[in-house]
């Protein structure tokens, strides 16, 4: 086998039994570096991201979904109640021949589907259970409800997310699914753990992940502020680095987002044309910039109000000031160092056509990542359950019993 | 140095890896190090005191090196001859200029793994860009799409780009670990943070791949169904809820003590109410303003409503939920310090791998003799002609410590202060939390 063909997880199986954006991207992340992923779906709706937008011309279908394909890449589809006893006999089935299953019901729900710890740690000794939900099998918010907004809200990452200028202001969640995001993330890395352990062992792992603590990781030490000072930050805030981090600034075509003050801020004056104020404690002192931040930035925006934000870029670069175009996801598609890195990945849909999607958040020289497209619902039906030992009869008789 | 690779040897270190950092007396890791000091008293050793480094250095070994002349590098050439992973995120030029790129690396290990995190990656027209977490952020689609609509584009408050920088590279570390143990192979592995951001909000790009739709900020709103945050009793108290189906509407307005809304065409189904969501959410936020959060987030929970309350960072610390699945761990810092309360960077519960108490962030230069003697077998004698030689060293170049400036924090109203921290954390936590002299 040509060693670029080789993935690293050619041999390992996963069961994905989630749905919505957190499962579905650890389980992405899988399919992609190599793993075969079959995921079980609901007959006739599929994972709830199928309903989600952007549909293609905004038409709700759910073969058309973009959330769906871009979080469903490099898997195999099949259907399957899982609430009905053939379902979950076939689901036992596969489960003998599975490395990981990773599953999204709330807590406890696996084991109302008859798929208890212990029945599945008869099924299969060695499997490793990932299970993920908004807050864990334990502790006292475990039946909570939650989404996106108020995990990140309850993981502290939200109360941070105001402008340095008005840190009062009505916090506002990241862009997108950001706690979602991250939870599938660390579930992946504490996935593959697992899979490391496993091979020194040969015993399966279960995992409990949670998204309100995987919010909370993305603090980092602005957390420990507390313990150590008392402090609660609302922003980033000018009086603990000197500088402001966590600033954009408007230009002629948009915005531009920079760090003043690590370095280089004596050339800002270079930039705007004022090299008289070079030596104005503004630009040499950063504790003077910090206790006047209006003033600093009156100075600057007239300058960059009449200038491009990637010919500010440009110039700036040359001064060696950390300023940078504020980009939308529109734009991305004409930059210059995504395209020489090719990040952007293509394939085709059978509904949505040639498709464009974001590539791999990383570059690996010897494993690359896989760009195949996401599954039609139930896709892989007969391809699976063949392969499982089950007869086109069966299959036949399942459909119409709805079972697939 | 600062966050994005020291989140990714984290994570790694609370898997169980044995981490060394490495440091060198010209070039410690000054941002992290020098930020935030316990009680805001820099001390006499401020660089070993710093809250940011302490968190996301717990748990690693530390050494002080300086790669910046010959004999330096060729010592931490046979340090990657006794490792598996060599991860970096320096500027792309660096390592390059020392002659430590992968290519250079791999001669003497075949079977490492390097990893490069940088902010544009390591190769490109734009690689040698100049740039911090605002930069990765801003570039990504990620700062355009947060914040409120006609406002400037928010960057985040704890640095989010470099998190996701690190933990994304932790990701490809991990695979990469997975596929030396299976094949003995190396590789490199070259993280753009920017480029792992762009995969975080993959839902946004693809509107516009399918539908040439370039979405920009929409606050707090859900393209699908009504959601918000609304102020709450209090001085900066907020809570986040979401309707997101009939019936939990139908319950929310009796909650509210508004049954009359069920009647109002405006509110009458999911598309409706995020249409009309403008006239909603005052409604919801005049109910809200008389209520403390918790006690809304109760209420709302036990309708089964989304509902959570926005928590600042006393409240994270003393969150019950989070102290009973011990996401803070308590890592004694010595007697000037203290025990304090830090936050894990891989919260997974993973039965049958146990995760110990990490030790707490090394001092600069605090295992160098071990590592340079137990490792590489150097004598007393070498490692004091590396001190005399500078290339080692205990002690660094470091700026004046200086306190955070409080007056300034509390001016800019850039957050909340409470004096009495030490005292909550030691009763919520059950063992005295800071400096020997005041438990």
């Amino acid at each position: 086998m040509a060693p670029m063909d080789r993935k690293v997880f050619s041999n390992i199986k996963i069961l994905d039994l989630t749905e919505g954006i957190a499962g579905p991207y650890c389980t992405k992340l899988f399919g992609s570096f190599g793993a075969e992923v079959i995921k079980i779906e609901k007959p006739n709706m599929g994972d709830i991201s199928r309903k989600m937008g952007p549909f293609l011309n905004d038409e709700y279908n759910l073969e058309k979904s973009g959330t769906f394909f871009y979080l469903n890449t490099n898997k195999k589809s099949i259907t399957l109640k899982l609430r009905s006893k053939k379902g979950i006999e076939i689901c036992k089935r596969l489960l003998g021949k599975t490395d990981v299953l990773v599953e999204s019901y709330a807590p406890g729900g696996l084991a109302k589907l008859g798929l208890s710890k212990r029945v599945l740690q008869e099924i299969n000794p060695s499997l490793i259970v990932t299970s993920i939900s908004a807050f864990g099998k334990t502790g006292p918010y475990r039946n909570y409800r939650a989404n996106n907004l108020t995990s990140s809200a309850l993981g502290g990452a939200m109360y941070l997310m105001r402008p340095g200028t008005d840190p009062k202001k009505k916090p506002v969640v990241q862009g997108g699914f950001q706690a979602e995001y991250t939870t599938g993330l660390l579930s992946y890395i504490a996935t593959v753990a697992a899979l490391i352990g496993r091979t020194d062992t040969g015993s399966g792992a279960s995992i409990d992940i949670a998204a309100m603590e995987c919010v909370a990781t993305t603090l980092m030490g602005h957390v420990a502020e507390y313990s150590y000072l008392g402090f609660s930050r609302r922003t980033n805030p000018f009086a603990i680095h000197g500088y402001p981090i966590g600033y954009s600034v408007p230009c002629k075509d948009g915005w531009i987002s920079l760090t003043p003050g690590i370095g280089g801020a004596p050339n800002i004056p270079l930039l705007i044309g004022k090299p008289e104020l070079q030596d104005d404690r503004l630009f040499t002192r950063t504790q003077s910039r910090m206790a006047e931040p209006e003033k600093f930035d009156a100075l600057i925006i007239p300058w960059l109000m009449n200038h491009d934000k990637w010919n500010i870029t440009a110039e700036a670069q040359e001064l060696r000031l950390a300023f940078t175009p504020v980009l939308s996801a529109g734009e991305l598609f004409d930059d210059p160092q995504l395209n020489a890195r090719k990040f952007f990945d293509e394939t085709s849909h059978p509904e949505l056509g040639d498709v464009t999607f974001p590539g791999s958040p990383a570059k690996l020289s010897k494993t690359p990542w896989k760009s195949l497209r996401a599954p039609l619902l139930g896709e892989h039906n007969k391809e699976i359950f063949c392969r499982y030992g089950y007869s086109q009869a069966e299959i036949r008789e399942w459909r119409q019993a709805g079972i697939i | 140095m600062v966050f994005a690779g020291p989140v990714a040897t984290k994570i790694l270190a609370e898997l169980g890896a044995e981490v060394i950092k490495i440091e060198s007396r010209q070039r410690p890791d000054v941002f992290s190090r020098a930020n935030v000091y316990p009680e805001n008293a820099p001390g006499n050793d401020p660089w070993n005191r710093g809250c940011l480094f302490h968190s996301l250095n717990a748990g690693k070994m530390g050494i002080s090196l300086n790669l910046g002349v010959q004999k330096g590098r060729e010592i931490f050439k046979r340090l990657a001859k006794k490792s598996d992973v060599v991860i970096e995120n320096f500027s792309p030029r660096v390592m390059e200029n020392w002659g430590l790129n992968y290519e250079q690396i791999r001669k003497v290990n075949p079977r490492l793994i390097m990893v490069s995190i940088s902010g544009l990656g390591n190769y490109g027209p734009l690689r040698d860009y100049y740039m911090y977490v605002p930069g990765m952020e801003g570039m990504s689609g990620m700062s355009h799409n947060t914040g409120f609509p006609d406002e400037p584009p928010l960057l985040s408050g704890c640095a989010y780009g470099d998190w996701i920088a690190g933990a994304n590279a932790s990701m490809a570390l991990i695979t990469a670990l997975f596929h030396q143990k299976a094949t003995g192979k190396g590789q490199y592995i070259d993280i753009s943070g920017r480029e792992a951001a762009i995969c975080h909000i993959g839902d946004i790009v693809m509107d516009y791949t399918l539908n040439r739709r370039d979405r920009t900020r929409m606050g707090n709103k859900s393209p699908r169904y009504a959601q918000g945050c609304y102020r709450c009793k209090g001085d900066d108290e907020w809570i986040a809820i979401g309707i997101e189906t009939e019936s939990q509407w139908r319950v929310f307005v009796r909650a509210m003590g508004r049954p009359e809304l069920l009647n109002n065409a405006a509110f009458a189904s999911m598309h409706r109410r995020l249409e009309n969501q403008s006239e909603l959410d005052p409604l919801i936020e005049e109910w809200t303003s008389q209520r403390d959060k918790f006690e809304i987030m109760e209420t709302l929970q036990k309708l089964r409503i989304p509902a959570g309350a926005v928590l600042n960072m006393k409240e994270v610390n003393l969150d019950p939920h989070l102290k009973k699945r011990g996401f803070f761990q308590i890592i004694d810092h010595g007697s000037d310090i203290g025990k304090r309360p830090m936050p894990s960077q891989i919260p997974a519960k993973i039965r049958g791998c146990k995760k110990g108490t990490l030790k707490r962030a090394p001092h600069i230069g605090e295992d160098t003799e071990y590592i340079l003697g137990s490792l590489l077998g150097m004598s007393a004698r070498d490692m004091n002609e590396l001190e005399k030689e500078e290339i080692i060293g205990n002690l660094p170049v470091f700026p004046p410590g200086r306190p955070t400036r409080l007056d300034l924090l509390d001016r800019q109203q850039a957050g909340s202060i409470d004096p009495k921290y030490l005292k909550e954390l030691g009763r919520h936590y059950g063992v005295g939390i800071g400096p020997d002299e005041d438990q």
